[in-house]
């Protein structure tokens, strides 16, 4: 109980004090978190669409293999990645291995099938009699999709804020890709579980508080979107 | 026709992201340029080396000296030893600092590991439970984990294929042991949750001493209970990775980090660590 | 002068089943086109087809007569025409803004798309709903909502799929009354897919009985009614003895 008090109060020291790293830290945490869950939802919403607007050969089996990507455990992806990236790998030569960017491809796998998941559900849902409504009132190809993606807004933004919380939340992968380097890959999950080996409990609980303030804020943000003008 | 033009929107995205990250990299590469302006961008250079070393923070204190002398970036990787030796065999780092001399020297006479050096030792320490069931002290290790054998008294290991894993191994072998049984606890875990575990269990651990100054505030269930003798030490080496054995290899910057870990000024900064706050160096300098 | 709309030799079939057969056949300006026919006849498909939502299998749908390609109606043409389903199929959004979407589609001036769905709102009597959900509407309600929307893009076809039979009675007579008077005065050509002879008698001026995807008699709606012919006769006085057509 101590410790959590201890924690509360260093959390707000670190803040108040404007201590340098713990604040790159976190910049470096909402950037690579942010830029994951943007790419993996300029992938995932079209996607998702295509997905769940057509019906083409090949289509269940795709969604299948999307599925199954929901459960992927974040340390297998971290370790494809890290096999990928090897100076011995496929991509080794752009010597991409323990760098940000390392971390945000880890993260877009962990992230992408959930957003491209949870868009197709929600597009597959839509009736054909609704199409057939929407392109009778004029609607071009553009209109149509613009008006769907308006319409399904509340269950897009849940797919981006699940994919959000995944990328978040995610340690395994980014310590195996980012390798924890201080002032360069270090972000909050793999700060704390560093912390925690060291036995400084303290130190990761406070930055464990600065963690769910950041994800609290961004849901809270998304949240806001989501359920802005909602008339009755 | 319908798909068609989904295709085409789809495909209008992706080149949409790449472009964004097209220009997001030009952009970074741009700024890393414009911010070292006088000097030439820094090279990169991969160190591979154990939790350890990370975890008593001196890698905090001597890196950026280092960073700042050779205009290089210096990524850090802490793994357990096994792990570091690993990556050094198959070229994914430059340098290694590592602390198993039995295993290194296997690395080094394969020719993976060349321009190997001594840097510094601490010592192991056996600590276990203030009640000390099983009744060890003194200076003798073998003894000691003799006894621990025989009372079958709770022993947590590493199990990680760390430095102190292999050193611990090492002394079983030794006393000719072969540990197995409810009583040895294998965690596959860093040395500071292993010293939780064993103050939870209340069990008997080996332990660097560097990581037990730094974490002996949480652990009040626990105290050093054998300590000092030959067997106990802890000697680190720094070596490079052969560059001859792989592409990619930054060995300009690796040779000269094996100079900066044995240069006098170096071996000074490691001695002074840790003064301050426990009153004792954590770790003690020990060139060839 | 060509008719309006005329279809020339169509076929439709899906999934090798005939559903549509219909060798020719003339929508002409101003006419209130009833279509009846049994549950399957062919009717929502001949809909979709003249309003070049759907592609037929063979033949020609002629617009002034001119060929239309075949699934491939030119944007312009498709805005020339709206149409009203069954179930009102609403946007979430406020009725003002479902009533607007046809305009914001065409991309219209905003003051005049907001004077526009005043009037209309006015006209079908739902003005005070204007802020309202429309997901959050009655049945009768909606489907005011949802004539206002068709209609408020002033089409020269309005299309109607069985608008009024998820109505209750009541419901359905007021709103029958109000729409008929506004289409008088609108003279909008209105092709009405009805399987109910109620309806039918009371709204259309003209009438095509359909029935297993064949046009088995055309003519005014009086006539049709008290001369079936061989092919008609049977769907017809089945509904005559609940509802009896006076003359
Ligand atoms: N896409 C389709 N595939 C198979 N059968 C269809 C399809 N569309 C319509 N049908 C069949 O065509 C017939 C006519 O349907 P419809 O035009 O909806 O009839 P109505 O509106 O007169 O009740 C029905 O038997 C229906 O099952
Ligand atoms: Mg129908």
């Amino acid at each position: 109980m101590d410790l959590l008090i201890d924690g509360l109060k260093k959390a707000i020291d670190m803040i108040l004090s404007g201590d340098q790293e713990v604040f790159a830290i976190t910049w470096l945490t909402l950037k690579v978190c942010l830029i994951s869950i943007l790419i993996s939802t300029l992938i995932g919403l079209p996607l998702g669409i295509f997905l769940g607007l057509t019906r083409f050969k090949g289509r269940r089996l795709l969604l299948m293999f999307i599925n199954i990507g929901l459960g992927l455990p974040p340390v297998v992806a971290g370790l494809w990645i890290t096999m990928l990236l090897w100076r011995s790998g496929p991509l080794g030569g752009l010597t991409l291995l323990y760098s940000p960017t390392a971390i945000v491809m880890a993260q877009i796998l962990v992230s992408l099938p959930i957003v491209t998941s949870l868009t197709c559900t929600a597009f597959q849902q839509i009736s054909e009699k609704m199409l057939l409504q929407i392109k009778a009132l004029g609607a071009t190809k553009v209109q149509t999709l613009w008006l769907l993606i308006k319409q399904l807004k509340i269950a897009i933004l849940a797919a981006i804020m699940a994919g959000f919380g995944r990328v978040i939340a995610e340690v395994g992968a980014a310590m195996m890709v980012g390798g924890n380097i201080q002032g360069d890959t270090r972000i909050l999950t793999t700060t704390i579980v560093m912390e925690v080996s060291k036995g400084n409990f303290d130190i990761a609980l406070a930055l464990s508080f600065i963690l769910l303030s950041v994800a609290l804020l961004i849901t809270a943000a998304l949240t806001f979107l989501q359920q802005r003008k909602r008339i009755s | 026709m319908l798909k068609n033009r989904y295709l085409a929107f789809l495909f209008a995205m992706m080149l949409l992201v790449l472009a964004a990250c097209g220009n997001a990299g030009t952009k970074d590469s741009a700024e890393k340029v414009k911010k070292e302006e006088p000097k030439a961008a820094p090279t990169e250079m991969i160190l591979a080396t154990t939790t350890s070393t990370q975890d008593s923070g001196l890698l905090d204190v001597i890196i950026p000296m280092f960073e700042k002398e050779n205009n290089v970036k210096v990524k850090t990787i802490a793994v357990g030893t096994g792990q570091a030796l690993e990556m050094g065999t198959k070229g994914e780092a430059d340098a290694l600092l590592v602390h198993a001399p039995a295993a290194e020297k296997a690395v080094v006479d394969a020719g993976d590991g060349i321009n190997y050096k001594r840097v510094m030792y601490n010592d192991f320490i056996l600590v276990g439970p203030k009640e000390n069931p099983a009744g060890v002290s003194g200076d003798d290790i073998m003894a000691a984990f003799k006894k621990l054998a025989d009372s079958k008294a709770t022993f947590v290991s590493r199990g990680d294929d760390s430095g102190t894993h292999k050193k611990e191994l090492g002394i079983w072998e030794m006393d000719n042991i072969k540990p197995a049984g409810e009583w040895y606890v294998s965690t596959g875990q860093g040395m500071g949750q292993t010293l939780q575990v064993a103050a939870e269990k209340k069990g008997y651990v080996l332990t660097d001493r560097a990581t037990w100054l730094a974490q002996e505030k949480n652990l009040n269930t626990l105290q050093i209970v054998v300590e000092g003798g030959k067997d106990l030490m802890n000697i680190y080496h720094v070596m490079q990775v052969n560059p001859e054995k792989h592409d990619k290899i930054n060995s300009k910057d690796a040779e000269k980090f094996v100079e900066f870990m044995v240069d006098p000024k170096t071996q000074d900064v490691i001695e002074q660590f840790g003064k301050k706050e426990y009153g004792q160096s954590l770790f003690k300098k020990y060139t060839e | 002068m060509s008719p309006l709309l005329e279809l020339k030799k169509l076929t439709y079939q899906a999934q090798r089943k005939m559903i549509l057969d219909i060798p020719e056949f003339q929508i002409e300006t101003g006419e209130f086109l009833g279509i009846m026919g049994p549950n399957g006849a062919g009717k929502s498909t001949l809909l979709k087809v003249l309003a070049f939502l759907d592609q037929q299998t063979s033949g020609e749908v002629l617009y002034r007569g001119q060929a239309i390609p075949n699934g491939n109606a030119p944007l312009e043409l498709r805005r020339k025409f709206s149409i009203a389903l069954q179930q009102s199929l609403l946007l979430d959004g406020t009725v003002f803004d479902n009533i607007a979407i046809g305009l914001t589609l065409r991309k219209v001036p905003k003051s005049i798309i907001k004077e526009k769905v005043e009037q209309w709102m006015e006209l079908f009597a739902v003005s005070h709903l204007a802020k309202k959900n429309a997901l959050y509407l009655s049945g009768g309600e909606a489907q005011r909502v949802n004539l206002a929307r068709a209609m408020i893009v002033e089409p020269e076809i309005l299309f109607l799929d069985e608008p009024f039979s998820a109505l209750d009675f009541p419901t359905k007579i007021r709103l029958m009354e109000d729409f008929k008077g506004i289409i008088e005065e609108a003279q909008t050509t209105t092709v009405f897919v009805s399987h109910d002879l109620m309806e039918i008698h009371f709204l259309t001026t003209k009438l095509a009985i359909i029935v297993n995807g064949e046009i088995k008699q055309v003519g005014p709606t009086p006539r049709v009614l008290e001369h079936p012919n061989s092919s008609t006769v049977s769907f017809l006085n089945e509904w005559k003895k609940f509802y009896p057509v006076a003359r």
